[in-house]
């Protein structure tokens, strides 16, 4: 029994992945068609927020799937990691100041961004209490 | 047939590898175990010592490759779910992620420029922030080298998953949105994978500053440099 659903789950996990993947293929082609300079993963991405949105497909149906893509994201981008090995000039003099740049701007740009966020998310949580506020006065009166 | 049992082989000793480091980040949880560095820095060692070529070990690699475009995708599952909370916060997601895209790419070129780094390097270093796939195409319409951009990618998405923690402690950023965006500005899909330790809504920003950094960024990276007369 519990074997006949964990064989279940796992046939479900992959056609949910193959639905990911048609979007994902759908992008591409978009991309390429039109000659975007957005990737298709990323149209792919839009096409299935836009798909979910308006309920032309269920949540049901990518559920899982997603679910299990992202819960190993991280392992996904390993192969890609290990291209670092065809640039051994990297590990040079040269490379270290390269790698100091990128890592300064970095530290930037994460401040900044979150900075950024950060301060306008107080702003908006301001606006909100104060109308919260309004709409009990305006009852209480 | 042979190619066939090499990449078997090569997928389940990448999961295995990476399954053993995540236990390893369990028991030890600093920043530089984190699965992602510790698993690729295995996988190179490993490499070098049975003289194995990169092109050799993507016979299997690029399976586990060709998983990132439907992973992408599948960024929409909690973005849909937390599609409220994104419709409120729309102003400062948007500023956020401007802000951190324009200072992301400013902040590179003048770093560069000040160590006197060749020209086509700058050009390369600028969309550095920018999900790799996204990135590359960048480069290549402003006239860097792809190739160095990959790289550079990857550094900008370890360095920001490495000393991420640290420098939100710095600047004091301790809101779930504060934290998803500044990951996703500056550290991509890399950065989002780092952002779900931090609960959901940070999975969420973070994705979504991923997202309009990529769209945002190649439509504004030609600017830069316009701007900039490099």
């Amino acid at each position: 029994m519990k074997e006949q659903y964990l064989i279940l789950k796992a046939v479900k996990i992959i056609l949910q992945v193959a639905v990911l993947y048609a979007f994902f293929a759908v992008g591409e082609a978009v991309h390429l068609l039109f000659g975007l300079p957005v990737p298709g993963s990323i149209i792919g991405l839009l096409f299935m927020l836009i798909c979910l949105i308006f309920n032309i497909i269920p949540v049901k149906i990518i559920e899982n799937g997603a679910n299990f893509l992202l819960s190993f994201l991280p392992l996904l981008f390993i192969p890609a990691m290990a291209g670092v090995i065809n640039y051994p000039a990297l590990f040079s003099g040269n490379g270290a100041i390269l790698l100091l740049v990128v890592v300064m701007s970095t530290i930037v740009t994460m401040a900044a961004a979150g900075m950024a966020s950060q301060l306008l998310e107080q702003r908006v949580n301001k606006r909100k209490e104060k109308k919260k506020c309004r709409n009990s006065l305006s009852r209480s009166l | 047939m042979p190619q066939f049992f090499i990449a078997i082989f090569i997928i389940l000793l990448t999961v295995a590898a990476y399954l053993a480091m995540m236990k390893v980040y369990q028991r030890f949880p600093y920043p530089f175990f984190i699965p992602v560095l510790t698993t690729t820095i295995l996988i190179i060692v490993l490499l070098m010592t049975f003289h194995i070529s990169y092109n050799g070990y993507m016979i299997g690699g690029q399976w586990i490759n060709s998983l990132l475009g439907p992973a992408v995708v599948a960024l929409a599952y909690p973005l849909y779910k937390q599609r409220h909370v994104l419709l409120t916060y729309s102003f400062p997601i948007i500023g956020g992620v401007f802000v951190g895209l324009f200072s992301g790419m400013i902040s590179g070129l003048l770093f560069a420029r000040m160590f006197g780094i060749d020209r086509d390097l700058i050009l390369s270093i600028i969309p550095k922030s920018i999900t790799t796939p996204v990135a590359i195409q960048i480069a290549t319409g402003i006239g860097g080298v792809p190739s160095m951009t990959v790289v550079f990618v990857m550094i900008a998405g370890f360095s920001g998953v490495l000393l991420g923690p640290m420098i939100l402690k710095w600047v004091r950023i301790r809101s779930s949105l504060g934290r998803g965006i500044a990951f996703g500005s500056a550290s991509h899909a890399l950065g989002t994978s780092k952002a779900f330790e931090y609960g959901e809504l940070a999975v969420s920003m973070s994705s979504v500053s991923m997202t309009l950094s990529a769209v945002l960024g190649s439509l504004f990276g030609p600017l830069v440099v316009w701007l900039f007369h490099i």
